[in-house]
């Protein structure tokens, strides 16, 4: 009776069994605010896709799900413990079971990686060791992020700003600007670097005004349909290690 | 509270000048705590809860000239939430993880230490205090004991297990000594515990009494609880209580019902979870009980400090007991009958519709926790929460630190396994709007803001208020701050170095003021040069 209540409120409709029903909740409530509430991706990578950099076997989804991916967005929910994480694991495989492959990408992504070039992305992006360290590193970014994500990350650009890429503006006293991406900002002070890679630090007592910016530092591309399929095929295709990262971090870049 | 002749207390610091160690604290001094202001001699300093201190050789006009004096590095990680003892110039503190030491307050020099060793398999925790009676110190242990050290040598005078480590039971409050006896709650509401605040022989060791926070079937109140979800039911009871003397009166809080998130399987008000218990300490029989949030499904326990004052509540004077509550509002209720007179919201809330003549809240519609997310004012973890407040008699201010954030609430039932996680699901931050902290000065009688601070990050550090004009407070990014107790204005500030969690403290030594904070590995004290 009392299982049977469960399962109820649950109110897993489509479910086969309990364990998958009590796994479906826990994915909505813990997974989907990244995954998307059908696991087809958002700010997090599409689960339904049968393929995996960190594999779709039960061992390496228990693996990600309580100890995060080192150097991505996905947290460790240390706090799984069984039997829900048995159900969670569950859910998670039956999401890549539903698809053969995933959809296949309409653009040309050779021709994408012409076109971010010719858009000057690495004035502020890196993929492996090139490029700039002002926005977010590219590497990796088809791993993590959903197509539908990349698309809007392009036309809307303010739409999810990383609280790590978060702009600042700072107003001096006499009047200039200063604008980068924040560092670390807290009651008394705010560092921030900018596009230049120069780092700025100042004392709130001895500045105007410090704010958020309001929209993205990214400018939001108006690309024709055709260039943008093919360059979210490429940044879709970007699944390279994090060797960029560390190379800036060896020449004491963050 | 009397207030105190500074020529009359600066005598007194005078005396202590030549340390009488070993330490003697009779529970008669403890009664009195307030009038020995060089020293802190309980996790509040008193046993109302004021934090509030009549020192003022640090104040308004010379506190800009407040610099480090000592620095005590402790042998371990984790968070350092300790508030020290200091009795005739002889400091007492923990750490997490089971260490606990003695020092010299004015130089940092350390007497001695000692170490718990936690059952095996026991995680790493975090521990809030002691409490000192007579020449014997008390301290809770991650594993759910309680531990009696000799204050001259810290040595183990006797250990008593007061509930299992296996079954989810923890302590990290700083007991409280009340007569001959060492009061303690425990820790555990995310576990499926049964809460229980118990009273020790403090000689002995041996319980000499136990309130269960959850009743069982049959007993009153027990009907608040669907089926058998009373036994897992939480309501912990992991911050230190207060105690009315003259009343003869224990007051505790007691948190969140069990599973945090989730109520559909515990329907009903769930007593006396995030209720406030008066209690008998001679027979732990309860007087009286409110409940702040009758079957909460948001974490919002009450473990928050329920501060003791004695004010002329619409032209009489009333002993009442105050909370600024983690649901966001400010409470006043009588303390000898537990009588709702008042509540006003301190920061941001969009749960409730309204209050009855009783105090009860009717919530609005659409405010529990869903499967989608449901968006709400306070986040879990408040509000206010084990960050402790003052109180300046003298301005009649109430300075509660709280956090201003709001949180998406996520709900699914669990299923129960003894001693593991029990939540219900989870929250996640509002991404698309700032979080900060505050401290705000109350007006106790009305809960009118008089004036508030803003912090950048929303924190975990608690205050202290002196006669010297002063609030000091603590907070996410390492600042320790002064500000001035009539305005709010920032007067003076110093970077820790790492996040602070607890509240600061003052004291006095060989006619000395300090100022002593836990911060990362360190204990920082300060004075005047």
């Amino acid at each position: 009776m009392r299982l049977l209540l469960l399962w109820m409120a649950a109110g897993a409709l489509w479910a086969q069994s309990g364990d998958l029903a009590a796994g479906r909740a826990a994915f909505v409530s813990n997974c989907a605010f990244c995954h998307g509430t059908t696991g087809e991706g958002g700010r997090g990578p599409n689960l339904t896709t049968a393929q995996s950099v960190h594999g779709r076997d039960e061992a390496s989804l228990r693996r990600v799900i309580t100890k995060g991916v080192p150097g991505s967005q996905m947290p460790g929910f240390g706090n799984f413990e069984e039997p829900s994480l048995t159900d969670l694991v569950l859910y998670v495989k039956s999401l890549s079971s539903r698809s053969a492959g995933g959809q296949a990408m309409p653009g040309d992504r050779a021709r994408g990686a012409v076109l971010y070039q010719a858009n000057k992305c690495a004035m502020c992006h890196r993929l492996g060791s090139e490029g700039s360290v002002f926005g977010p590193d590219l590497s990796r970014v088809g791993a993590g992020r959903s197509a539908a994500y990349l698309r809007e990350s392009l036309t809307k650009p303010a739409a999810d700003i990383m609280p790590e890429y978060q702009g600042v503006i700072v107003t001096l006293r006499d009047g200039t600007r200063v604008s980068g991406i924040r560092i670390n900002e807290d009651t008394f002070s705010v560092q921030l670097r900018d596009l230049t890679q120069k780092f700025r630090l100042f004392q709130k007592d001895e500045v105007q005004t410090v704010q958020d910016a309001p929209r993205s530092l990214m400018p939001p591309y108006n690309l024709p349909p055709k260039d943008l399929d093919d360059l979210v095929a490429y940044l879709a295709s970007l699944h390279g290690g994090p060797a960029g990262n560390q190379t800036k971090q060896a020449e004491g870049i963050r | 509270m009397r207030p105190v002749c500074p020529a009359l207390f600066l005598a007194a610091a005078a005396l202590a000048q030549n340390s009488p160690y070993p330490v003697d604290v009779p529970a008669a001094r403890i009664v009195k705590a307030l009038d020995e202001p060089q020293n802190w001699l309980t996790y509040f300093g008193d046993y109302k809860g004021v934090r509030h201190r009549a020192l003022n050789q640090v104040n308004t006009v010379n506190v800009r000239n407040l610099r480090v004096d000592w620095i005590f590095q402790i042998p371990t990680t984790g968070r350092f939430e300790t508030v020290p003892l200091v009795v005739d110039g002889v400091m007492f503190f923990t750490a997490q993880n089971g260490h606990a030491f003695s020092v010299d307050a004015r130089s940092g020099r350390q007497l001695w230490h000692y170490q718990y060793k936690p059952a095996e398999g026991t995680a790493d925790g975090l521990n809030r205090g002691l409490a000192i009676l007579n020449d014997k110190l008390y301290m809770g242990t991650v594993d759910g004991h309680l531990v009696c050290l000799d204050s001259r040598n810290g040595q183990l005078l006797w250990n008593t297990e007061v509930a299992s480590a296996k079954a989810g039971y923890s302590i990290t409050l700083a007991p409280l000594a009340v007569k001959d006896r060492i009061i303690v709650g425990v820790g555990g509401g995310e576990f499926g515990i049964r809460g229980f605040i118990d009273a020790y022989d403090a000689k002995s060791g041996q319980r000499a009494w136990r309130l269960y926070t959850i009743p069982e079937k049959g007993e009153p109140g027990g009907d608040s609880w669907q089926a058998d979800s009373w036994k897992r039911g939480g309501a912990p009871t992991w911050m230190t209580g207060t105690y009315d003397p003259d009343l003869d009166t224990v007051y505790w809080g007691v948190g969140n019902p069990g599973p945090d998130l989730y109520g559909g399987d515990r329907l009903g008000d769930n007593l006396y979870s995030c209720s406030v218990v008066a209690i008998d300490p001679n027979t732990g029989k309860m007087k009286w009980h409110y409940q702040f949030s009758p079957h909460d499904t948001h974490d919002w326990d009450a473990n928050e400090t329920p501060m003791l004052l004695d004010l002329p509540w619409k032209g009489q004077m009333r002993k009442l007991l105050v909370q600024a509550n983690r649901n966001a509002f400010f409470y006043v209720l009588d303390r000898t009958t537990g009588e709702f007179l008042m509540a006003k919201s301190y920061a941001r809330q969009t749960w409730l519709k309204e209050f009855d003549a009783k105090g009860r809240p009717t919530p609005l519609p659409n405010t529990e926790p869903s499967e989608q997310g449901t968006r709400l004012c306070p986040g879990l973890a408040g509000g206010a929460n084990w960050m402790a407040p003052s109180y300046n008699p003298d301005l009649q201010l109430f300075y509660v630190p709280y956090r201003e954030q709001c949180d998406i609430y996520f709900s699914s039932p669990p299923k129960f396994v003894e001693g593991k996680a029990y939540w219900g699901t989870a929250t996640r931050g509002v991404s698309d709007e700032k979080e900060w902290g505050v401290v705000k000065a109350l007006d106790p009688l009305t809960g009118e803001g008089k004036w508030e601070f803003k912090f950048y990050h929303a924190g975990w550090g608690g205050t202290m208020s002196t006669t010297g004009g002063l609030v000091f407070a603590g907070d996410a990014d390492g600042y320790l701050v002064a500000l001035d107790a009539k305005s709010g204005q920032l007067l003076w500030r110093l970077q820790t170095g790492a996040e602070i969690a607890t509240a600061p403290i003052t004291y006095m030594v060989n006619g000395k003021q300090y100022v002593t904070i836990a911060s990362g590995a360190a204990l920082i004290t300060l004075s005047l040069p």
